[in-house]
């Protein structure tokens, strides 16, 4: 099967331009009579459905908070990259663009990974037009900070709530639209299928979270924007309710899922400290730029930190890596803190931590200094551990944090199955095998502002869409089958809760799926989940009705399509044979223990078919061309 | 790690039009590094357990961030810990034997859904009505081509950090929104994009919150100790000035 | 007329109303205490002085007339709001704190303000039935403050009107969007110590003739 990326031929830097001119446009009195509904209000969803209101289409927008203004968007911190080289050192639309495809380690496609970079300059734009408070210089113009590893300065940001801040310029847009009357907004909604008719995407079937009514919409297209699926390993960075059923659904309707494995685990999180934990928070990146991780030199060394001599501290990122140091990428920071604990270093009650350390910095630049870069971060990691960083150091660990894998969507945003279009971080586009810093929420509103408006367009311009209602029989087995899960599920009344499955399925894709896999543990991992899953099936005890607001019978779906999904994700890390970005098979690592890669067989997008419950999947290869970079080992020395 | 005993007289409302009624629980062995929301997924666990139905309340990021959170701990809104959603609020800050009244926010505009999930809609409605700037996307001119005096910004920041929690709304003796709505017309105030609009702004979404039912601010100060993200009242006393400038002083 | 309604119907313009009005009776205390201090002059002064405002003859019934629309604004106003709030809270909590915003000014508000008006029917129909005709004013004040309960009625309901004006003080000021970072404090100090020479200005008088 040949899998059509439908990239515009031409020059790189003129590609979207020649594409946008190419694309058919709907006249400004059809756009009216055109359906879109849109599912998710992050910064993906948020900007698509306000944009295309504007242009005229009729909205309809779907969340699962109970207001749009909660996505998980809202929670991200650190800022937004843009190529706008206010500060003259040298960046570029290039430079941009060839950071991400180095650090997706060339797993990603050029020619979208470079309109991203174009398009980054445009958000910033249209984000302070939107009133987005960003930092400021004395001078009153636009602030910048180095971030996540780039050696120039262009992430933009809002205190240490950027993530917040565009998000609700994208919520002020939607409303204002609301307000208008071009978009209705169904909060409280659940997508529980995908309702395809003659191979297209033309309505999804949702569930009223407080009514538990199951509702059909019909429409001329399905935008997906309903974000990552970190939350597959019980514990990470990710908000409750961010999950796969979205678009797992989708893939069970026929779209194909691409680089399922392809998981970040941010190395700066608080660590573990108990079994009743539900949620690791993130410390932003921005620390390592002040702090020192180290651990102690002796394993096992139980000593308070303060009691360990200078001489017995192992800065083990500054002395493997002595030009980047502390801030090599996520994915090189968290297998090296995994490594360390491994070898009996860690520290903590747990031994799974390592310390981030800014004595040296608080001596150097004193601690107003300190307090006025991180002060709020400091205070949020006092709150949680109770423990105050400016006396004794941090303690830190990896945590799954953004999922890279996602619907596979060619140049258009729209997935092979037509009238399919997904943004976000729901697809796969744009970050390759690892994401860089401050780039998600570039991707997400580049999507949502800059892209779909356009390709929609296209779409529906030059396709023939006959009348569809939500009477039509696809509508009808959808729902049919949407309520018959519900009643399985319900009807299970076993003896164990679905919380107590997801922790042991998080644990199991923690530890043989996580920050370093080999063939032997992901094998063990399919076997153990499809044996966790069957118990599942039989044992889940799910309290109350389906007719109401039941917020165990929510999570109880989610968790079935995680189990659903994780032998996808695992079938997928296990056909790569090679390591890349966040991806680390043990069996392929060069004598540094770097991830090596293999250009020659793996330099493709795995694409996974669904081929029927208990088939397993189908794979496909998108290969990836360079026409433009030159493929080299990554190397952070 | 310290473990602690406690009462919990929580409250269940199985819907919006049932009555509801306090049940009392005993949540014991629980960590004193857990998050108050962790420890009612452990009374939760053992409800479901028990065939019960679990305690019912919104919660999603759990770092403080999404506004979904929030109750009435003994009386104080996201607990007595000043700055603090009720997802990071630990339980260090109780002790051994404590008694726990937990009950929903309560407000005309804010109608119980269940237990202590609340629909907080009339917060959207009031934003609806011009809490944003009118602008397409696209056409967007340099972001550079309007400078923001650095202090300005910062102010302006502050009152965005609003996380429409509700918790002001809770705490207020009145039951007013008026920090909500005063932290989003001062930040459209203070910076030079939100000016074309800002008559229009201040009148509508004022007219909004009276609709909706919301109480009348009289200078109570209670929102702004509870307030999570330390939102002041001088955003309210922005807006009055705004809707003095707007309803009584232009053309 | 719009700007009439927009005054009435909304709820920063009630509040407005609120303290535009409360800011006239600031004054007038002022104004009302300055005059009564001349009782620590004797009787003759104080004499003087009120027959000196009752020459002003026709000021001196508008000046009344307008703290009469004053006082029914201000209560009419005070009352609707009053009315509004315990509606905006249909089902009250089962237990409520403080969080250090509420003092015990700003929470009587309502109390306070009904009870001042109860002292002024009182404070105003003494002197209306008093029988000026055939004694001075000093006189009905030496009478009145003879007797200690009356003493201790006036006092108290002095400790009201302070109470009142600690939390209606910079009340108003907020209310008009006076709010600054760099100034409040004081301003909130100045609200108090107003307070407290209301109520040492007022609350000696009695003291001071009766004793
Ligand atoms: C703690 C943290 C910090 C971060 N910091 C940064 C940063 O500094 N810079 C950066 O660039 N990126 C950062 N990221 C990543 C970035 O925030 C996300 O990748 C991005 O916001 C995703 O946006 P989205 O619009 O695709 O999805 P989301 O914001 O996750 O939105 C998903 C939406 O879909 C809805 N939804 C999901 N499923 C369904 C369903 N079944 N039915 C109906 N609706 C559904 C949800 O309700 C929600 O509205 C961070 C992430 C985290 C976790
Ligand atoms: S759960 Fe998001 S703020 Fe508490």
């Amino acid at each position: 099967m040949q899998l059509d990326a439908k990239i515009p031929g031409g020059p790189l830097a003129e590609k979207w331009d020649r594409h946008r001119f190419e694309l058919k446009l709907v006249s400004p009195a059809n756009k009216k009579k055109f359906n879109i509904i849109v599912v998710g209000t992050g910064l993906a969803g948020g900007a698509a459905s306000a944009s295309l209101a504007e242009l005229g289409y009729n909205v309809k927008t779907f969340c699962i908070q109970d207001s749009p203004r909660r996505a998980h968007s809202i929670a991200a911190q650190g800022g937004i990259n843009a190529a706008k080289n206010y500060q003259n050192d040298g960046d570029s639309v290039w430079r941009l663009f060839y950071d991400t495809i180095k650090g997706g380690d060339f797993r990603a496609r050029e020619a979208n990974v470079y309109r991203l970079a174009q398009l980054s300059v445009n958000i910033i734009d249209q984000c302070v037009a939107q009133g987005v408070p960003f930092a400021r210089d004395y001078g009153g113009l636009l602030a910048n900070r180095s971030f996540g590893g780039a050696q120039v300065s262009r992430t933009f940001y809002a205190k240490g709530q950027t993530g917040q801040q565009l998000l609700l310029g994208a919520y002020g847009a939607l409303s204002r639209q609301i307000k208008a009357g071009k978009v209705t907004m169904f909060p409280r909604r659940e997508m529980m299928d995908l309702v395809v008719i003659n191979g297209r995407a033309r309505g999804i079937v949702t569930r009223h979270l407080i009514t538990g009514e199951i509702e059909t919409h019909a429409a001329d297209a399905v935008v997906l924007c309903s974000g990552g699926y970190g939350n597959l390993f019980y514990l990470s960075t990710n908000a409750m309710s961010s999950n796969v059923s979205a678009a797992f659904r989708a893939y069970k309707r026929g779209a194909f899922f691409a680089n399922p494995c392809f998981v970040q685990i941010h190395p700066t999180c608080i660590p573990v400290h108990g079994h009743y934990q539900s949620k690791l928070t993130l410390m932003s990146e921005s620390l390592r730029n002040d702090g020192r991780v180290w651990v102690p030199k002796k394993p096992g060394d139980r000593r308070p930190p303060a009691e360990i001599p200078e001489e017995e501290r192992d800065y083990y990122l500054e002395n493997k890596y002595p030009s980047f140091g502390n801030l090599v990428p996520r994915d090189v920071a968290s297998r090296n803190a995994k490594e360390q604990c491994d070898m009996g270093k860690g520290v903590g009650e747990t031994g799974l931590a390592v310390y981030l350390d800014f004595s040296d910095a608080i001596a150097r630049d004193g601690r107003k200094a300190i307090e006025k870069k991180y002060g709020n971060l400091f205070q949020m990691y006092e709150k949680i551990t109770g423990e105050n960083p400016y006396e004794t150091p941090m303690k830190i660990y990896p945590a799954v944090h953004y999922t890279m894998g996602g619907l596979w969507v060619d140049y258009n945003l729209m997935s092979n199955l037509e009238g399919l279009f997904v943004l976000g971080e729901a697809n796969f586009s744009d970050h390759g095998a690892n994401r860089l810093g401050a780039s998600a929420l570039m991707q997400g509103l580049a999507d949502g502002y800059f892209i779909i408006p356009y390709t929609i367009g296209g779409y529906l311009a030059g396709t023939v869409l006959e009348q569809v209602s939500t009477d039509h029989p696809e509508f009808v087995d959808a729902v049919s089958g949407v309520k018959e899960r519900i009643d399985r599920l319900l009807k299970t009344n076993g003896h164990r809760t679905a919380d107590e499955f997801h922790r042991q399925l998080g644990k199991i894709l923690w530890d043989y799926c996580g920050m370093a896999r080999n063939d032997e543990g992901l094998a063990k991992a399919r076997q153990m989940v499809t044996e966790l899953h069957q118990e599942f099936l039989e044992d889940v005890v799910i309290p109350g009705s389906a007719g109401d607001f039941n917020q165990s019978l929510e999570k109880a779906a989610r968790i079935e399509d995680f189990f659903e999904f994780a032998p996808v994700m695992i079938d997928d890390a296990l056909s790569r044979r090679e390591s890349c970005g966040c991806h680390f098979n043990e069996a392929f690592q060069t004598e540094e223990n770097e991830a090596k890669r293999d250009d020659e067989h793996g330099c493709h997008v795995a694409v996974w078919e669904y081929a029927g419950q208990n088939e397993p999947p189908v794979l496909h290869r998108e290969p990836l061309v360079f026409e433009n970079v030159e493929l080299t080992q990554r190397s952070y020395k | 790690m310290k473990s602690i005993n406690l009462t919990l007289k929580v409250w269940r409302q199985e819907r919006g039009s049932d009555k509801g009624r306090f049940e009392t629980y005993d949540a014991t062995g629980i960590s004193t590094d857990m998050s108050f929301l962790e420890m009612l997924d452990v009374v939760n666990e053992r409800l479901t357990l028990e065939g019960k139905e679990p305690i019912a309340f919104d919660h999603d990021c759990r770092e403080g961030i999404c506004g979904m959170c929030g109750a009435m701990v003994n009386g104080y809104a996201h607990g007595h810990e000043s700055g603090t959603t009720l997802c990071q609020l630990h339980m260090r800050h109780f002790s051994d034997g404590d008694t726990i009244v937990i009950e929903p926010w309560r407000s005309r505009a804010f109608k119980v859904v269940k237990d202590l999930v609340v629909d907080r809609s009339a917060f959207d409605k009031i934003i609806q009505e011009g809490g944003y700037i009118s602008v397409n996307t696209g056409g967007a001119p340099d972001g550079n081509t309007i400078p923001v005096p650095q202090d300005v910004a910062e102010k302006a920041m502050d009152a965005a950090s609003c996380i429409g929690c509700g918790a002001c709304v809770a705490a207020c003796p009145n039951g007013s929104a008026m920090l909500f709505v005063g932290a989003k017309i001062s930040q459209f105030a203070l910076l030079p994009q939100g000016r074309p609009e800002a008559k229009d702004r201040v009148l509508a979404m004022l007219n909004m919150h009276d609709e909706l039912g919301f109480g009348n601010c009289s200078n109570e100060r209670e929102c702004e100790a509870r307030c999570p993200k330390n939102i002041s009242i001088v955003n309210i006393a922005r807006m009055n000035r705004e809707f003095i400038k707007a309803a009584l002083l232009s053309e | 007329m719009q700007l009439v309604l927009r005054i009435i119907r909304t709820s920063i313009g009630k509040k407005l109303l609120m303290a535009f009005t409360g800011l006239c009776f600031c004054c007038f205390l002022v104004i009302h205490l300055a005059g009564n201090l001349s009782v620590y002059g004797g009787a003759d002064t104080f004499n003087s002085y009120v027959n000196h405002l009752h020459s002003l003859g026709v000021l001196v019934h508008i000046a009344e007339l307008a703290l009469l629309v004053l006082a029914i604004v201000h209560i009419v106003t005070g009352t609707v709001l009053f009315i509004e709030n315990l509606r905006a809270r249909p089902v009250r909590y089962s237990v409520t704190r403080r969080s250090g915003g509420r003092t015990w000014g700003s929470a009587t508000m309502p109390y306070t303000g009904f009870l001042i008006l109860v002292f002024l029917v009182c404070h105003i129909s003494w002197f209306i039935y008093a029988g000026r005709e055939y004694q001075t004013v000093y006189q009905i004040l030496t009478g009145l403050f003879s007797n200690p309960v009356v003493i201790l009625l006036y006092c108290a309901a002095v400790l009201v009107v302070a109470l009142h004006i600690s939390h209606g003080f910079w009340s108003l000021f907020q209310t008009f969007g006076l709010n600054h970072n760099a100034y409040m404090p004081a301003i909130r100090a100045l609200g108090i110590i107003f307070a407290v020479i209301v109520a040492m200005g007022f609350g000696t008088i009695p003291l001071y003739l009766g004793l």
